[in-house]
């Protein structure tokens, strides 16, 4: 969901705190010329993993803590597997290891950008 | 929420032909629903029926709770929009936005105004010297504007170039936005539609095919890609939306999304690469006429 991964890196970079107001789904469908249906969909999305809150009547919440569990479940989702099909590719390539994570090392050097 | 529009085993035939079969859905209050299927799948017939233009052959059809056919309240509360939208030739263009904003109790003045100076229309040309895609245009305005309870778009944006489709979306969706109603769009085009609409309506042999939220339609299926004896074995015996071989032992193929995540792990690490599909692509291959492709008309494998 673009909406919720969207909103989870406004949080990674800071840009909505913990007990900030985010977006109300109106907004989001403003903002991305989007179904506002679609919107609820993805801020719920967020909800049901905690990172964001509910205040009835006043709308949804950064939660404590949202940073970390983001992090996390990066981590553990996105990053992992894109580490696995790195691995995957260079199994097929027959690239060794330490060629592969002296790969790995020249991309940190040249600086993680993009 | 309540149901605007309920259809069950509506079925509609014209001399032999049956365009629509049974046809049961029910629509509700304030959504966008997008109605698509390939031509000649009985879309128009359907939003004709539903606006009481066309009369059913069977089964039970109710709009704001009443059967459309000869129904003054649906009459006063829908629009049906399409790019045969005639009026009367007298009437210069301002003064046919003039005559609808009387017309429609609803309707938007200066939001028509907006629009029809945004688009530069000359308020005193006549609407049928107007280009095909000026017409289109002409007719989303009016549509637009009326803000009835029940608004229909047939293939709307035909002829429309490319930036001014993407005006009248955005228009529609902020319109909806400050005055939600409830509004059907039909296209053939899933990829225009699909960030607007909330419920997709796939019409089918005269059938809902499918009916369900955008949100769903892009977890519906998923794609395998890799060694042809992997991919055959991984999908077992599901039926095969898609299918393309690349290359003399490597296989694309595409089916219903029911797998469990550690299967897909399993897959993963057996070399497969997996993908989601792209809703515009599922539809294509959702609403095939018959198994097969463009590719077996041209005999070979």
């Amino acid at each position: 969901m673009q909406i919720a991964e969207w909103l989870e890196t406004e949080i990674l970079n800071g840009h909505f705190q913990s007990g900030d107001k985010v977006y109300s789904q109106y907004q989001l469908a403003e903002m991305y010329n989007i179904n506002p249906a679609t919107a609820a969909k993805g801020l719920n999305l967020l909800a049901e993993e905690n990172i964001l809150y509910k205040r009835r009547g006043l709308g949804m919440f950064v939660a404590e803590n949202a940073r970390e569990r983001i992090m996390k479940k990066r981590k553990t989702q996105v990053l992992a597997r894109l580490v696995k099909e790195v691995v995957l590719e260079a199994r097929r390539l027959n690239i060794s290891d330490a060629e592969l994570i002296e790969m790995i090392k020249n991309a940190q050097q040249e600086g993680g950008e993009g | 929420m309540s149901a605007i529009v309920e259809c069950h085993n509506l079925t509609k035939k014209y001399r032999t032909k049956t365009v629509l079969n049974n046809f049961t859905a029910t629509i509700e209050e304030n959504t966008i629903t997008g109605l698509i299927g390939r031509n000649g799948a009985g879309k128009t017939t359907l939003l004709k029926i539903l606006t009481g233009y066309l009369k059913e052959t069977s089964g039970k059809v109710a709009v704001f709770s009443e059967r459309p056919f000869n129904s003054l309240k649906v009459s006063a509360n829908s629009i049906f929009v399409d790019d045969q939208m005639s009026y009367p030739p007298a009437l210069q263009l301002y003064e046919l936005i003039e005559a609808a904003a009387r017309f429609y109790p609803n309707f938007n003045l200066k939001l028509a105004k907006g629009l029809f100076d945004y688009f530069s229309f000359d308020p005193k040309g006549y609407h049928k010297r107007l280009s095909k895609g000026q017409k289109s245009t002409f007719n989303a305005i009016i549509g637009i504007a009326a803000r009835c309870p029940l608004t229909i778009f047939d293939e709307p944006t035909t002829g429309m170039d490319e930036g001014v489709r993407k005006d009248f979306y955005r228009a529609l969706l902020k319109d909806y936005l400050e005055f939600p109603r409830t509004i059907i769009i039909s296209s053939h085009h899933l990829n225009e539609i699909e960030d607007l609409i909330e419920d997709v309506l796939l019409l089918k042999n005269g059938r809902a095919f499918l009916h369900l939220p955008i949100t769903e339609l892009k977890e519906y299926a998923i794609a395998f890609k890799g060694r042809k004896d992997e991919v055959l074995r991984r999908i077992g015996d599901r039926d095969v939306l898609h299918k393309q071989y690349i290359g003399a032992d490597t296989m694309y193929a595409v089916v219903k999304n029911d797998f469990q995540e550690e299967d897909l792990e399993q897959a993963r690490r057996s070399g497969l690469e997996i993908s989601s599909v792209r809703s515009s692509d599922l539809f294509v291959y959702l609403t095939k006429p018959a198994k097969g492709g463009i590719d077996d008309v041209f005999g070979g494998n």
